[in-house]
């Protein structure tokens, strides 16, 4: 019975923050600002408990003192256990530039494994790919995809050339980022598209749980 | 004040409506309430032709404002919902060829799914989640699960309730641990793709449920990408697709389709075209391809049509909106 | 096709026919003698498969010592295609113990990965030829260790061409440092930032500050936070309010450093304030409510949006512009650039954030990081004209040497 009244408490706990939330396009109230503290508030309590218990529980203390007694403690961990608590020497003005030590590793070592992993398959493989017959072989491609092939290496090249810091754009190659800025916008606006796309897709989630889970007006 | 007055009015008349609905249908009232057709098409040409009148009263000088626009766009997508009409989702071929892929796979391969996406983003990618796991459900291939956003595993979870509630998957008596697994959260974002390359272990040394992973017959072999056949990644931003592409898919090998949130699914294209990416599902539409293409229709479908006649709101409100900018810009030229 | 057939089969045949079916329907299939194969056999046939011959197990190069790979010339049998051999089955013995099978491949297959391996162990290998008359081992492979490799040479012309970019960037870098002025073009938007810091000065309403939200390993998000260190400059000369939401403890941590090195360096280390800077939330949503709140309450007269943004971009700058704020993006994320572009004054696009950012700390290292990249971008926008020109030519006109340029420069630019 306790679970059938909670199932009921749940739904229209869930309903009032939803609606409370959405109410902030008539204009802001005391609604919205209630729900968006406790939307603040638990999220910031939730991240909190999944950090200690997947982190600092999971993987440090797990790791360091495992429970199964076939896995060997992995020391290692310690490294990431001392840094973190240098993370928290903030807290101690004297020592504080310590700090910085745990900030270095994680921008160092994200931007090493990000080099190669970038240069290798945004920039090789994405040059590799733009090199192609513009007709197809022995002008085998359709009107379609010819035009498809010119967009293509055309947009590249010229967007390219936007994004061209060293040299003034003027002339020539002023106008070829003309060109270029036009097929960013171009771009931008069919990515314009699919966000509203996206954005229909939350409203939806949203009415969908009001309409069929709390009201059950639909199936 | 009497404005304040009726809009409290309103509340309280809108409060009661929602109380006598819910208490309603729990208590049998009705079942659903689903238009007829006639109602259905009334309902459209009285949108429509409202929609008109806005568009005269913008010509006449009077634009509406914002929040009637987003009354209009909260009808269109709420009663399409209520009308019984269909609509056929066109397959593009970036979910064609995620298809294909996913047809390639034999009785008893093993999928990797990666659960990138939390609450949020459900109602787009959770649609394909449930498409992608009921087929390899049924075609008898195995899952691994895993995600690198904490909530994502639960998100599957819910996929799985949902999935295996249903009677022909029930017949099949599938066993977790053996036909399907879920390894859990791990964090570390790319560091994590990587460090699979060579050790699937290391990073998920227990599923979600606290099983060693050396008692999980299924993964109990896997040791990195090379005993996997097929992965699919269902991703809402950082870190997602991109990254298994760059570091999976690019260092070693892993053949990756993916399913992406409509905002996203753009950025990923250059990775189709190029072959990195064996197909790709965007947005709501993609949920809807998928769902046409294993031949079960759900969600993705039943939203589609509520997506299409928001997307028609849109565009009108696009054409007024753009009246009322050059009808302004004129005025200003004369004065 | 069926009327010959049934003039070739005549009433004579027919007692045989009847034999034979009923054999099939009884003996569906021969075992070959092990349960877990895939293979079906065919009846009657009882001579084994000629074995495959020239087995060798080669350890795979540039690998980290993580697979094996076999080839073999197939059965003699298997060449002749007349259904003796239906498959191999592939057997290997790790260091020294008993023979497991690890793999099945394919009837005219003559290679097999065994991606299985690990390194430093020693493999024996031999491959099964399976027919419906039985199966033939082959010769047994000479023992192989995976080897872990130190250099991937497959990857030598990517190893090049970064070293020839970092290469451009340390010379670079290092010309900035000899007091050299390196160009930079002007970046339209640049000049909007002081004037937007004077307007809020004027109006006595603060200034918003959002770095996006995502953590300190992203590259926007330092970039967002350089500058933000010349902004906190500015507003303490002009001694404004900044007002800085964040959704990473890390960012907190790293804002409050800059903007207090900025009040620092502009001579008012007093008037800074931790309270500057505070954390929300990690939760995206949950985030972009409270800044949401943030403008609408206290109204900044300026909004800067300068990171790493996913789908909270559109939600802010259009609460921004709702608020009439002079509003200022960055972001090199492509799907939320067109947002920024719709509701902001003036947008940082794609790597003009990292532009900025140089060009507002002329930090040699920045500056010599963006002309570096620059001469990265002239060698692709080289390569693949050069490529283009010489592919579509070549296929075209079927002119060989255009054809192998292009393919050279494909080559180069492939990476597995």
């Amino acid at each position: 019975m306790d679970g059938v009244i909670m199932h009921h408490v749940a739904l229209w706990t869930a309903a009032f923050l939803t609606l409370g939330i959405i109410s902030f396009l008539y204009r802001d109230n005391a609604w919205y600002k209630f729900c968006e503290a406790v939307f603040i508030g638990i999220s910031a309590g939730y991240w909190f408990v999944s950090y200690f218990w997947d982190n600092l529980y999971g993987k440090l203390w797990l790791g360091i003192f495992p429970t199964d007694p076939t896995q060997p403690p992995d020391y290692i961990l310690l490294i990431g256990g001392a840094l973190g608590v240098m993370m928290l020497l903030r807290l101690i003005p004297k020592i504080g530039w310590l700090s910085r030590w745990p900030l270095a590793f994680i921008v160092g070592a994200t931007a090493g494994l990000n080099l190669i992993i970038y240069f290798a398959s945004n920039v090789m493989v994405q040059v590799e790919d733009t090199i192609r017959p513009l007709f197809g072989a022995n002008y085998a491609a359709s009107a379609y995809d010819i035009v498809g092939n010119i967009v293509v290496a055309v947009g590249t090249f010229t967007a390219l050339i936007y994004f061209f810091f060293s040299k003034e754009h003027k002339g020539a190659f002023g106008g070829a980022a003309k060109v270029g800025i036009f097929v960013l916008m171009v771009t931008f606006g069919a990515s314009f598209g699919y966000t509203v796309m996206s954005r229909i897709s939350l409203l939806l989630g949203r009415i969908d749980f009001l309409m069929g889970d709390w009201l059950g007006v639909i199936k | 004040m009497s404005g304040r007055i009726y809009r409290y009015l309103a509340v309280v008349v809108a409060v009661i409506a929602c109380v006598l609905l819910y208490a309603g249908k729990r208590v049998g009232w009705y079942e659903d309430l689903m238009f007829p057709t006639w109602l259905s098409i009334l309902v459209c040409i009285l949108i429509a032709a409202s929609m008109l009148w806005i568009l005269y009263r913008t010509i006449k000088g009077k634009p509406a404002e914002r929040r009637i626009v987003f009354l209009y766009v909260g009808i269109a997508v709420s009663l399409p919902l209520l009308m019984t009409i269909s609509l056929h989702v066109p397959i593009s071929s970036e979910g064609q060829l995620l298809y294909d892929g996913m047809k390639k796979l034999q009785p008893g391969s093993k999928v990797l799914v990666s659960f990138d996406y939390d609450p949020p983003s459900a109602p787009e990618l959770q649609p394909m989640a449930v498409a992608f796991i009921r087929y390899c459900f049924e075609h008898d291939i195995k899952v691994i699960i895993m995600g690198l956003w904490p909530q994502g595993p639960q998100q599957a979870n819910l996929a799985l309730a949902k999935i295996l509630a249903e009677p022909e998957i029930k017949a099949k008596n599938l066993v977790y641990g053996v036909d399907y697994v879920n390894l859990g959260f791990q964090s570390g974002n790319e560091f994590v793709i990587q460090r699979m390359g060579s050790d699937f272990k290391s990073m998920f040394p227990t599923d979600y449920r606290g099983t060693p992973y050396d008692s999980l017959p299924l993964v109990r072999n896997i040791t990195n990408y090379s005993g996997i056949d097929y992965s699919f990644n269902l991703s809402a931003g950082y870190p997602g697709t991109r990254e298994w592409v760059l570091i999976a898919v690019d260092r070693f090998g892993l053949i990756l389709g993916a399913g992406n949130t409509a905002v996203q699914t753009t950025g990923m294209y250059p990775y189709v075209r190029s072959g990195q990416l064996k197909g790709i599902l965007g947005g709501m539409s993609g949920a809807a391809e998928i769902e046409e293409l294993t031949g079960r229709l759900g969600k993705g479908a039943q939203f589609m049509v509520a997506q299409s006649f928001g997307h028609m709101v849109m565009v009108v409100f696009i054409v007024i909106g753009n009246v009322a900018y050059f009808l302004h810009e004129r005025k200003k030229k004369r004065t | 096709m069926t009327g010959v057939t049934c003039r070739c089969i005549s009433r004579a045949h027919l007692p045989w026919l009847v034999i034979i079916l009923a054999a099939t329907l009884l003996f569906p299939s021969v075992s070959s003698g092990e349960t877990n194969t895939a293979f079906v056999g065919v009846v009657g046939d009882t001579v084994p498969p000629a074995p495959v011959t020239s087995l060798i197990a080669s350890d795979r190069k540039y690998d980290n010592g993580e697979a094996i790979d076999l080839t073999w010339v197939p059965s003699i049998d298997d060449r002749l295609l007349h259904g003796k051999v239906i498959g191999y089955r592939i057997y290997r013995s790790e260091n020294g113990g008993e023979y497991k099978k690890v793999g099945d491949a394919g009837k005219g297959d003559s290679q097999f990965s065994d991606e299985t391996v690990s390194h430093g162990n020693r493999y024996v290998y031999y491959v099964v030829a399976v027919g419906p008359g039985g199966q033939a081992e082959s010769i047994h492979t000479a023992p192989i260790i995976a080897e872990r490799e130190w250099i991937n040479f497959n990857r030598k012309y990517l190893f090049l061409i970064g070293l020839i970019i970092a290469g451009s960037v340390v010379y670079f870098i290092e010309t900035a440092r000899r007091g050299k002025k390196l160009f930079i073009r002007r970046i339209a938007g640049l000049e909007a930032v002081d004037e937007a810091i004077g307007r809020a000065t004027e109006m006595g309403r603060p200034i918003l500050f959002i770095s996006g939200t995502q953590d300190m390993d992203n590259v926007q998000t330092i970039a967002g936070i350089t500058i933000l260190g010349h902004v906190a400059r500015t507003i303490a000369d002009y001694d404004t309010k900044i007002r800085m939401p964040v959704s990473r403890s890390l960012v907190m941590t790293a804002a409050r450093e800059t903007i207090k090195t900025s009040y620092l360096a502009a001579g008012r280390p007093d008037a800074y304030s931790d309270d500057m800077v505070n954390y929300v939330t990690d939760e995206q949503f949950g985030y972009v409510a409270a800044v949401n709140g943030i403008m609408v309450r206290e109204k900044p007269a300026t909004c800067f949006y300068l990171g790493a943004f996913f789908a909270e971009s559109l939600i802010m700058a259009e609460t921004g512009y709702s608020i009439g704020a002079i509003q200022i993006a960055g972001t090199a994320m492509p799907t939320q650039l067109p947002f920024f572009v719709v509701a902001c004054d003036f947008t940082l696009i794609g790597e003009e954030l990292f532009a900025a950012s140089a060009y507002l700390s002329n930090e040699p290292k920045q500056l010599g990081s963006l002309k570096g990249q620059d001469v990265g971008k002239a060698i692709a926008l080289a390569v693949m004209i050069i490529g283009t020109i010489a592919v579509t030519v070549g296929q075209s006109w079927n002119i060989d040497l255009m054809n192998n340029i292009a393919d050279w420069l494909n080559s180069v630019f492939k990476t597995n």
